[in-house]
Formats: structure tokens, C-alpha cells, sequence
């Protein structure tokens, strides 16, 4: 027995040892939780949610938005020109902006990011968002050309010399072609390869962001690969103690899936100085812990509110039960793809490579029902792609509304219809209509939504369906080789201007999951791209937006995006200040929140209504 | 004893080369591009074929040997040797880096996660000694008395209520009802309670049911008789004769045991949000994260073995008769 208890004994103590090194400290003046860890903290390289909403706390970009109207304001550049072509823009930075090791952030740092953006070694998710800038698209295929010979040649020709080689060629080739020079430490001049009204909004955006070029480039993180010739980066540098930032907080701890501790950046003097002293993020991945976590006061404001019976929640709070939730419509849709192909994937002719079944389809969909009865979460049912009145100056066409008998119409008008009298459409060669099949991600809502829109077609147009999951890996992979009739889809918008929308319906765009290849919209297109008025441009793309969704339907909007989240609003209905209310917080569609604007309400708060008036 | 460790040991390696077989063919199985994120912006099509085929993800054999000769340190072990041209790997037994989680390579996954699931499994297995044995030992003294009876209605619960159920019961109760610890802000003591608890139970039910038939056969046994015709206390009979050897079955359950409570529980560890290491298992699947799923499961592979050794080891201790 006195064994027995040696190795209890032993055991306890290496528990109270372990738990004892595990103690977090006191509670930092604002804590969010986020759904899901940060993927990266590199701003090249991300496109998550949460990676943005602290990569814009901790590096500051050449300018920022003010996000409520979405105009630009100076950050890093103090003051910028255009040329009267709009094709040349310069940038001055402020003086005195530094790193937060003392360096200061010069022009070249800015360069360097943006190199990296366009490199086929970094696989940027947005490298296609700097082919706005002259000579970056052909940089781009010039380095993936030569990565491409590289791989080619014999294993001898293969070394650590030949690729340095190749890496000094590719250095001198950016020079040369792309229009992005630092003049001097302090200005930047970038060169456009056609006037893109919106490339100031772009510059805001996280791949804009500036990194500090010489912890990049650290050997320990930074080589080039002598087997395939390209630039291999480990990403330890994006990690605390060694992430080098010049945003206006720092990060001062990262723990995996657990937490992520900022604090305000001491060594910045720019327009955008932080509120709080801390700010901490806790990653809560299971929705209905998040929420307990929120209600037991372990944060001020969850970010992103995704649990299934969100319904209930928000009639709590129209019954005044609850102030705490809260939503708001966003710069994303939810929609329906069509396969736009003239095949399916299995070789069948497919009935939805015609426009008319697709607005067919269309309007036999009533989405106000889907949106109140399925959905029951107070989205706006849509008509069109690109969220109306979130674009300043884009007036978004009608779209095809609901009218089952219009529908039927166009349906037999295609050649549609019931020939030989069993209830089921045939075509001229008395084929009947085939089962549509409706794809969708399993979790989540969508299996309710297949299920609502294959009953409305089914009574409306009198064609059977079948609706089947597949998560998230598998479903995107079917999309990818087009192994669908239908699939669910849903698409959110990066900058002010319509093209983040409609360049996903371009031939061949790599977001362009429908195989959707119409010539005509391509010039469309291309016009726009072209047009150097402004205002002119706006009602090109106008155009490419009613044709998409009057005329052609490559896919089926359903409703807007209402984006959740919890938080105590900054005053009550009264309009006394409530305490512990998040003050800061932009409600406009964009959701781009900024950390450093974000401030509790305390007990008392006397200045909040002044401080929201200034 | 020292040559069933070696030979136990010995074995490891082979036993590892075939989970790494079979959990390679199932994970190179899985449907999609490791390398893409679901949501997000699909780069161009170039640059996915160049980043797959820079970890090999083109060509399965060449997949499953770059990185069999890393994960087991031969890599680092030749370059170290060669010294020249690149520099040796980061780590000597290098698990590669994450998919999904871009930032972080699988070996600091292990590192930052895998502590917070023993220290939970750790306590959480004590906790179910303390209980099981108890409650075992409470039912065999009285055999179908209401303590007997108690005891396994105890266990029934821990056995067949899932974990998801118990952990969001206590959450509510505690934390939301009664105020008591803190929901989601992982660190100290305070926030282990609940998890441990939870996942203590249902091993807890199996211990005692395990202690309980061990009891009754032993306390029938004619060493029991003798004891107690000598006088013995029944106290000193129980403690010191029968429950002794009514532990041996117990501690032959705790090999696996021990190896799943440590590795994490998926369920606990989501309802508590518990960083640990358990909701790889199932995240990485899902999002094919392949480095992370080899890795994650030999890792897990070579706890098993080595608990299960820990176990016959102290089999031995505790009874010198077995392998001597």
C-alpha cells in the first residue's frame, strides 16, 4: 500500500506542477472572442476574418478607412498625389513612423511587401488584387515561368548558386517591370497599369500592409530552396517575441487555439493611437460555449455568433429580453450556383447550360419565404449579386423577382414541357426534365435551404430533385471539377468597387465555380477595365450586373448576409450609456472593425455622449 | 523486467511504420486539396499545383517517404552529417508544418496542446481512482445493498450519458447558474475543474464495476478465509488483502485508459474549449490537414505503447509474481 501511495503522491505533485505554470493573468481592458484561432498573422498571406481584424490593430498601411463611410484617411503615408491619368501615385510617409524594435518603416518596406504579395513562392490568396499595378501581372508569370524551368532541369543544375542566380534575376526582372518604386526612404511611387478608381480603398486592405523587411528576410525563417529555386518561408517571425510590427498595438503573447494578447505599440506616434491599454482574443470554437462565455462576463464582444438557433435568440431580443445580440446586413451574399457547362460532369447534356431554364429556376424561387420562414434570422432577401447601396455611385439593377407563372412560361418557351401528358416536362427529343440535384455543405443551415428551393421548383415548375450533402473539403472539391447541378454558395466582397463581385463570373476566373463563359460580359468587362471616367465605368459595370442577373442567372442570389455578434450596444434605449457597452464598433456592411477605436463604457461614463458627438 | 522494456521498446518503430502506413493511405484518401482553404480566394491554379508539389502532395510515394525520413529524424540526422549547402531542419523529429494553421508547424502544435491534455487526463484518471475504487469497493462489501445499488446507477450514468451531455449540464449548472469558474478563458486551476470531472466519469464507472467483481471474487477466496480465521480486522483484511488484489484487473484498464484521457477527448475539450490536443483528431480530418493528422496519430500511437509498457511494469511491481 505505501507504494500505492508514493506514485499517487507523485502524480499529484506533477499535477499541481503543471497547473501551477499555467496562470493567466489579470483581465485586460477589452476581450473578444473569436470563433476560430488566426490562421496567419502575415498580411500577405490571409484572408480570414479574424487574421484581418488584428492585422489592421498591428500594421499600419499606407492609409486607412474611416469605417463608417469608407473614405481614406493618412496612416503610414501622411499625404499622397495622382497623376491627372490616374495612373501614378505617390506616397509620403510620415516622418518618424518606426518598427516596433526602432527601425524606421521606410518606403522600401512597403515595396518589399508587395513584392512578396506578387510572388508564386509566397501562394498569396490575393496576388491578383496587385495586377492593378503595372507590369505585376507579367512579374507574376515571369517568376512561375522561370520556377517552371527551374523544376525542369537536371538535379546537378540544381544548387543553392543556381538559385540564388534565378532569385537575383527575379529581383532585377521586379524592377524593371513593376511600377512600384521607393524614390527615397520616404516615398513610395506606384504606377498602375490602367486607372482603377478604387486603388485607394485597395491600399487599406490587409495584402497592403507593409512587413519589416529584415525579420522576414532573417535567415532563420528566410531561404531559397536549392531543389525547387523558390523562396521557402517559415513563418516563425509572425509569432511573438519576434513579430515586428508598426500598427498601433503589439503582439504580446500567442497561445495556440487559446489566446492572443495585444498591447498598445509604445513606439507609435501615428493618427490611430490605440484606446485600450490591453486587448485580449479568445478562441472559442464551439458556438454555444462561446455564447455561455459571453453571457458569464469571460468577454465584452464575440465576434462572430454562428449558433443554430439564432431565431430564438433575436426574438429575445425584439421581446426586449435581451440587448446583447446583435446583427447587422453585410458585403456578402448567399446564393445558389448554376453549372454552367455544357456537360455535367458524368457526361449527361446539362439543362442549366441554357439562361432560360437558369431565370426559369429563378423565378420560381421565392426567397422572401426562405429568408422568414427558413432562415428566421432577419436577412434581406435578395434579387442581386452585389449587396445594394454598399457601393457609393453603383445603382444595382432590379433583378428577377418572384412569379411562378413567368416562370413556367420561360421554362416551356426553352422547350420544357409536358408532351406526353405524366406530369413531368420533356424536351423536344421527349427526354423528361432530369432530377435536379442540389449540393450543399453539411452543417449548418443549408440542408434546409436545398431542401425549401427543390420543393418551390418542384410545385412551381414541376421537376423533381434530390438534395445531398457533403462537407466542406468534399463540396468545394466538387466544385472545383464541376460535379454538380446545383450548389450552394456564398461570396463576400474584399473593396468598395462592384469588380469584387462581378470579376467571379469573368471565363476562367479562378473563384468562377459555375464554368459561367459568356463573351459578351467579358468585353463587358474589359470596357470597364478601360474606361477612364469614373462615372462611365460605374454604369458598364451596372450593365455586367443586370445582364448576370436579369438575363443570364449563372447563379440564383438569395439573400444578403446578416453578419451576429454580441455586445452590450454603447447606450440604451433611452440613451443612457450602458455599462460595459463596446464603444467604436462600425455597423456599416464592410465589417471592418478596428481594434484600436474600440473602448468599454465604464460606470458613470459622463463623456460618452460627448465623446460620440466629436 | 529490463528486457520486456527493451523488447518493448525495440518494438515501437515497427509498430509506428504500420500506423503511419495505414493513417497515410486513409488520410491521402480524403477528398479536396490539402493545401486550400474552403472559404477564402483561390489563388491561381499555378501556384496551387507549385505549393502541392512542394510538399510532395503530386506523388503519394514520394509524399510517403519525404516524409517518413523526417518525422523520424533520419533527415536531420544526414543533413546534420553533410553539414553543407542548406541548413539542418528545425526540429529532429520534424512533423511538418500546417496546412490550415499556416503559422505554426505541427511539432509546436504537439508542444503547445499536448501538456494541457495530460495534465487534464492526468487528473482526471486520479480523480476516477479515487471514485471508481470507492465506489467499487463501497458496492463489494455490501453486495446489493443501496450503496451497491447507488454505485451502479452511478457508473450506468458515467458509462451511457456522452460526455457532451454531462460537460453542457455542468456548464450550465455551475458557471451560468451558480456563478461558480469561469467559462472559456483558459488558465489555473479553476477552469480544469469541470473538464476533469467530465472526463473522469465515465472511466470512473468502468473502474468501479472492474473493483466491484475483483472485490466479490477475492473477499470469497480462501486466502480471505484464512485471513479472517486469524483474527485480522476486517479492515486490515480489506484494505490489505483484497483490495490490493482486486486493483490488478483496474491497473491493466489504465494502459489504454491512460493513453486515450492524456491524447484528449475531442467532446471535452470542444465543450470546455480546452486547448488541447484532442480536437485535432477530428479538425485536421475535416480540413485534410495531412501533416497534422500524421503527426496527431503517431504521436497518439506511441503514447498507447508506452502507457500500456508503464502498466506492465507496475503490474510487476505490484505483483512480483507475474514475468518473474
Amino acid at each position: 500500500m505505501g507504494r500505492v501511495v508514493v506514485v499517487v503522491l507523485v502524480l499529484l505533485g506533477m499535477l499541481a506542477a503543471a497547473m501551477a505554470g499555467d496562470r493567466r493573468g489579470p483581465r485586460p481592458d477589452l476581450v473578444y472572442i473569436q470563433p476560430a484561432d488566426v490562421n496567419t498573422l502575415d498580411p500577405q498571406r490571409m484572408s480570414h476574418h479574424q487574421d484581418m481584424l488584428i492585422c489592421y490593430a498591428i500594421f499600419e498601411p499606407l492609409v486607412v478607412w474611416d469605417n463608417e463611410t469608407f473614405e481614406v484617411q493618412p496612416a503610414l503615408a501622411e499625404r499622397w498625389e495622382s497623376s491627372s491619368d490616374g495612373l501614378t501615385w505617390t506616397f509620403y510617409l510620415r516622418e518618424g513612423a518606426c518598427w516596433s524594435n526602432g527601425d524606421p518603416v521606410s518606403a522600401e518596406d512597403v515595396r518589399f511587401a508587395w513584392q512578396r504579395a506578387l510572388l508564386p513562392d509566397t501562394a498569396a490568396d490575393y496576388t491578383a488584387l496587385f495586377f492593378r499595378i503595372r507590369g505585376g501581372e507579367s512579374f507574376f508569370r515571369f517568376r512561375s515561368a522561370q520556377l517552371e524551368e527551374y523544376a525542369k532541369r537536371p538535379d546537378r543544375e540544381r544548387t543553392a548558386d543556381a538559385a540564388r542566380a534565378m532569385w537575383t534575376d527575379a529581383q532585377r526582372a521586379f524592377s524593371e517591370m513593376v511600377g512600384i518604386q521607393a524614390l527615397d526612404e520616404r516615398t513610395l511611387r506606384v504606377t498602375l497599369e490602367r486607372p482603377t478608381p478604387y486603388f485607394l480603398d485597395l491600399c487599406a486592405f490587409a495584402s497592403f500592409h507593409p512587413v519589416h523587411r529584415a525579420t522576414v528576410t532573417d535567415p532563420r525563417w528566410w531561404s531559397l530552396e536549392p531543389e525547387t529555386g523558390r523562396v521557402r518561408e517559415r513563418f516563425g517571425w509572425t509569432k511573438p517575441p519576434h513579430l515586428v510590427c508598426n500598427g498601433p498595438y503589439i503582439v504580446a503573447d500567442w497561445r495556440f487555439k487559446r489566446r492572443i494578447d495585444l498591447q498598445r505599440n509604445a513606439l507609435y506616434d501615428g493618427p490611430h493611437r490605440g484606446i485600450c491599454d490591453r486587448i485580449r482574443a479568445l478562441t472559442i470554437t464551439d458556438d454555444n460555449t462561446g455564447l455561455l462565455a459571453f453571457e458569464t462576463g469571460a468577454a465584452d464582444w464575440h465576434t462572430d455568433l454562428r449558433v443554430a438557433f439564432m431565431g430564438d435568440l433575436l426574438d429575445q431580443k425584439r421581446r426586449g429580453e435581451r440587448d446583447d445580440i446583435q446583427f447587422m446586413p453585410v458585403f456578402g451574399t448567399a446564393f445558389w450556383s448554376f453549372n454552367c457547362e455544357d456537360r455535367l460532369a458524368d457526361g449527361r447534356p446539362n439543362p442549366f447550360r441554357d439562361p432560360a431554364v437558369r431565370r426559369a429556376f429563378a423565378r420560381a424561387v421565392d426567397k422572401q419565404l426562405i429568408v422568414n420562414a427558413v432562415m428566421r434570422r432577419g436577412e434581406q432577401a435578395t434579387n442581386v449579386f452585389i449587396p445594394p447601396g454598399s457601393i457609393p455611385g453603383f445603382r444595382s439593377p432590379a433583378g428577377l423577382s418572384f412569379d411562378p407563372e413567368a416562370a413556367r412560361a420561360e421554362l416551356a418557351a426553352a422547350g420544357w414541357v409536358d408532351r406526353d401528358g405524366d406530369g413531368r416536362r420533356e424536351n423536344e427529343r421527349g427526354e423528361p426534365f432530369p432530377t435536379v440535384e442540389l449540393l450543399y455543405t453539411t452543417g449548418g443551415y443549408h440542408k434546409d435551404v436545398a431542401l425549401a428551393l427543390g420543393g418551390m421548383w418542384e410545385r412551381h415548375l414541376g421537376v423533381r430533385f434530390t438534395a445531398s450533402g457533403r462537407d466542406p473539403k468534399a463540396f468545394k472539391d466538387a466544385l472545383r471539377r464541376r460535379d454538380y447541378m446545383l450548389a450552394r454558395g456564398a461570396w463576400y466582397g474584399d473593396y468598395g468597387d462592384p469588380t469584387t463581385f462581378l470579376d467571379v463570373h469573368r471565363t476562367g476566373d479562378g473563384n468562377n465555380d459555375r464554368g459561367y463563359s459568356n463573351p459578351k460580359y467579358d468585353e463587358l468587362m474589359r470596357r470597364a477595365d478601360h474606361e477612364p471616367d469614373a462615372a462611365a465605368r460605374m454604369r458598364l459595370l451596372e450593365e455586367a450586373e443586370r445582364m448576370t442577373m436579369e438575363e443570364e442567372l449563372p447563379l440564383l442570389p438569395l439573400f444578403q448576409f446578416n453578419w451576429y455578434s454580441l455586445y452590450r450596444p454603447e447606450r440604451d434605449a433611452a440613451g443612457r450609456p450602458v455599462e460595459g457597452g463596446v464603444r467604436g464598433l462600425s455597423t456599416h456592411p464592410r465589417n471592418v472593425q478596428y481594434l484600436w477605436k474600440l473602448q468599454l463604457v465604464e460606470a458613470g461614463d459622463a463623456g460618452a455622449s460627448a465623446e460620440a458627438r466629436r | 523486467m529490463i528486457g520486456l522494456i527493451v523488447r518493448r521498446l525495440a518494438l515501437l518503430p515497427v509498430l509506428l511504420l504500420v500506423v503511419y502506413t495505414i493513417t497515410f493511405m486513409l488520410a491521402w484518401a480524403l477528398p479536396g486539396s490539402a493545401v486550400m482553404s474552403d472559404e477564402g480566394r483561390a489563388p491561381p491554379e499555378s501556384v496551387r499545383l507549385a505549393i502541392e508539389a512542394r510538399y510532395g502532395l503530386d506523388d503519394p510515394w514520394r509524399f510517403y517517404t519525404g516524409y517518413l525520413l523526417s518525422v523520424s529524424g533520419i533527415r536531420w540526422a544526414t543533413e546534420t552529417i553533410k553539414g553543407a549547402g542548406g541548413r539542418p531542419p528545425e526540429y529532429v523529429l520534424d512533423f511538418g508544418p500546417s496546412f490550415r494553421y499556416e503559422d505554426w508547424s505541427v511539432n509546436e502544435l504537439i508542444g503547445q496542446t499536448l501538456p494541457v491534455s495530460m495534465t487534464i487526463g492526468f487528473a482526471a484518471l486520479l480523480l476516477a481512482l479515487v471514485i471508481g475504487l470507492a465506489a467499487g469497493a463501497a458496492g463489494a462489501l455490501r453486495p446489493n445493498s443501496w450503496l451497491d445499488a447507488g454505485a451502479l446507477a452511478l457508473a450506468l450514468v458515467g458509462i451511457s450519458l456522452p460526455t457532451f451531455v454531462i460537460g453542457s449540464v455542468l456548464l450550465i449548472v455551475f458557471p451560468v447558474w451558480l456563478g461558480w469558474g469561469s467559462i472559456g478563458d483558459w488558465g489555473g486551476p479553476g477552469s480544469m475543474i469541470l473538464p476533469v470531472v467530465t472526463l473522469s466519469l465515465p472511466f470512473a464507472a468502468y473502474i468501479a464495476r472492474l473493483t466491484r467483481m475483483g472485490m466479490i471474487e477475492v473477499l470469497g477466496s480462501d486466502y480471505v478465509r484464512t485471513a479472517r480465521a486469524k483474527g485480522l480486522s476486517e479492515r486490515v483484511v480489506f484494505a490489505k488483502h483484497a483490495l490490493k488484489n482486486a486493483f490488478l484487473p483496474v491497473l491493466s484498464y489504465l494502459g489504454p485508459a491512460a493513453a486515450f484521457a492524456m491524447t484528449g477527448s475531442f467532446v471535452v475539450e470542444r465543450v470546455f474549449n480546452v486547448p488541447g490536443l484532442g480536437q485535432h483528431f477530428v479538425d485536421a480530418v475535416r480540413s485534410k490537414d495531412l501533416f497534422v493528422i500524421m503527426g496527431v496519430t503517431l504521436v497518439f500511437s506511441a503514447m498507447l505503447v508506452v502507457f500500456n509498457l508503464a502498466v506492465d511494469v507496475l503490474y510487476r511491481w505490484v505483483d512480483p509474481r507475474i514475468g518473474s
